[in-house]
């Protein structure tokens, strides 16, 4: 029983979560809030598979997080809504719930496949070439999107709130935070169970001595394409949670900036850790929610103490000032982010009594 | 027929002629040595055996397969292994994990095995620890299978890749100077240690060795190579003392 503490743990804080969420005891603000902690989580885990674990530097993953976006509200529209685009729905609405994996996974197919982009030039250049490839892909993806007028073009695109919706009036519950919950569960889970076997030790591998990699009989070209389709995969997964949280999506949303926001997580969080980047996850969305309350107050303190001219205001641009002044502080005080390569259990070893991972 | 037969191989790297016309045979369970000065070509003729280089000309015949055009992954799992001359080790990697990644070649299962944690994946997984364990015990490197590589001395580093390069079960294993950075003594220990191998893995080796104690006393025969050619071959004695060898070490005497 003491092995499982945690896992039960963990289990009853998303069901309380979810009861909370049900009883509207957790206002929108919040539940929003709670719900794009899990998406960021996917985001920066499924990305320090590529950044961390294999030492690439890929500064493109929002663009498949666009792609599984994009995809899985298409095809979330055409499954279960009446639309413009695709006409009549394909399946009764009452099948929302039960058929919205299959959306989830088309999304994951679509941004895997859009990670071929990547992981194919990756067999022959690495580093800041790849960097640079990775940047382009970002655009690419961006522009194909914003230039499909079907699809809303710049305007974007909505219409994934019916499907909600339709989940909603079969049975009453809070969807997209148990669909949330379990994204991050099986994003974890994926991430581990692949780093912990020798499999997916060969990314590590590759990260570590490449060549040696060849040589001792793992296949290099065949363990890039995997980690790149199964980090965009993962980034897919969470571009969709989020097409279906705002119930709208727009291709500006995953542009280098937020992919330099997975960034940030990541090298928060430390490389080649989960539990840091959940950590780090946690606390970047925190923060950037917590400064759009922090700097009205510091505007009124700081005009109080009449530091300020009064002719300016501190507004929210201030946001981004504040949040990489953390990170330059962070990278001159502890490179290797919170936790470096090591985990939880690393560093405590004790949790392993309280946990256990299969 | 001859485990590795290697014939009219030819290397250039752009104007570089870095290996010329080199033909070498090697029957199964010999212990044979390729030497020869700085920059003759040794490292080259291993680079192209493995896969890493794609040879200009020639051709390369391992148990019987054609392999020159093969990926070095795929060649590692035909059965041959290799050591580095400057040691390449997964350093944030423990001991363990290094050994059991070179099992990859033998994985049996995929991705998917991998994801589910199905019954196949729990049995390979299972396998493959067992018999890094194995290789482990072996080669008296057991205490040391948590501890990461950097963190270990040079000799021991070099006991490592050694282990790794045998967990494959490889039929040939190329040893690239394995007792560099050794003194005389460890070089001793090296020559009892290779002889070892030899014997217990039932295996063929072919290694590229500056000092002469370890050449002369493990090696059944050696190739001498020069500049990308051939020069001598033949047992360690007679190749000794062929005046081409020993012009190609020392120099010429009218300098």
């Amino acid at each position: 029983m003491q092995r499982y503490a945690i896992n039960i743990l963990l289990c009853v804080a998303a069901v309380v979560l979810i009861v909370l969420a049900q009883t509207e005891t957790l206002d929108k603000y919040v539940l929003n809030i709670i719900m794009l902690i899990g998406i960021n989580c996917i985001f920066a885990v499924s990305l320090n598979l590529v950044n961390g674990y294999m030492g690439e530097f890929s500064c493109g993953h929002g663009g498949f997080m666009c792609v599984g976006a994009y995809v899985g509200s298409l095809l979330s529209v055409a499954f279960f809504t009446d639309s413009k685009l695709f006409g009549a729905a394909l399946f009764a609405p009452e099948l929302a719930p039960f058929l919205f994996p299959l959306v989830l996974f088309g999304a994951m197919l679509a941004a895997a496949l859009a990670g071929l982009i990547v992981a194919l030039p990756s067999f022959h250049t690495r580093d800041d070439y790849l960097a640079i490839i990775t940047i382009a892909a970002n655009y690419i993806i961006i522009s194909i999107i914003e230039n499909i007028d079907a699809i809303g073009g710049s305007r974007g695109f909505s219409g994934m709130k019916k499907t909600v919706n339709a989940m909603s009036d079969l049975i009453d519950l809070p969807w997209m935070l148990i669909w949330t919950l379990i994204g991050v569960f099986v994003c974890v889970v994926v991430i581990r169970r692949l780093m912990t076997s020798t499999y997916g030790k060969g990314v590590s591998a590759v990260c570590q001595n490449e060549v040696a990699a060849e040589m001792m009989g793992v296949n290099t070209n065949h363990v890039k394409i995997m980690a790149f389709m199964v980090s965009s995969g993962l980034g897919g997964l969470a571009g969709v949670l989020y097409a279906h949280v705002y119930g709208y999506v727009n291709a500006q949303s995953f542009n280098l900036l937020k992919s330099t926001e997975g960034l940030v997580m990541v090298y928060l969080g430390g490389m080649g850790s989960i539990t840091g980047v959940l950590m780090a996850a946690v606390a970047f969305t925190l923060l950037v929610e917590l400064l759009r309350f922090i700097i009205p107050g510091l505007n009124t303190v700081f005009h109080d103490l009449n530091l300020l001219p009064a002719s300016y205001q501190l507004d929210q641009i201030w946001t981004w000032v504040i949040i990489p002044l953390t990170l330059i502080l962070l990278m001159q005080f502890r490179p290797e982010g919170f936790l470096g390569n090591r985990e939880l259990t690393h560093v405590f070893p004790r949790l392993k009594r309280w946990i256990t991972l299969k | 027929m001859p485990l590795l037969e290697i014939s009219g191989l030819t290397q250039r790297f752009g104007g570089l002629q870095a290996l010329t016309d080199f033909s070498f045979q090697l029957e199964e369970h010999q212990l044979v040595g390729l030497i020869g000065p700085n920059g003759a070509g040794k490292t080259t003729v291993f680079n192209i055996v493995s896969g890493f280089y794609k040879p200009t000309e020639g051709n390369i015949v391992f148990d019987g397969r054609r392999i020159n055009g093969l990926k070095p992954h795929q060649i590692t799992a035909l059965g041959i292994a290799r050591t580095f001359q400057n040691i390449r080790l997964w350093n944030a990697m423990t001991v363990l994990d290094n050994i059991r990644l070179a099992r990859t070649p033998q994985l049996g299962y995929n991705f998917l095995d991998t994801i589910l944690r199905t019954a196949r994946y729990r049995q390979a997984e299972k396998a493959i620890e067992n018999r890094a364990r194995e290789v482990l015990e072996m080669m008296k490197l057991s205490d040391i299978a948590e501890e990461f590589p950097k963190n270990l001395p040079y000799g021991l580093q070099r006991r490592v890749e050694l282990a790794r390069a045998l967990a494959g079960k490889p039929r040939l294993l190329l040893l690239d100077e394995p007792a560099a950075g050794l003194n005389s003594s460890d070089a001793d220990d090296l020559i009892r240690f290779i002889r070892w191998i030899h014997d217990e893995f039932k295996l063929s080796i072919w290694m590229i060795e500056h000092q002469m104690k370890v050449v002369m006393s493990l090696c059944q025969h050696l190739t001498v190579i020069d500049f990308g050619c051939v020069i001598a071959s033949g047992e360690p004695e007679e190749v000794r003392n062929n005046p081409d060898v020993i012009k190609a070490y020392l120099g010429d005497d009218t300098l």
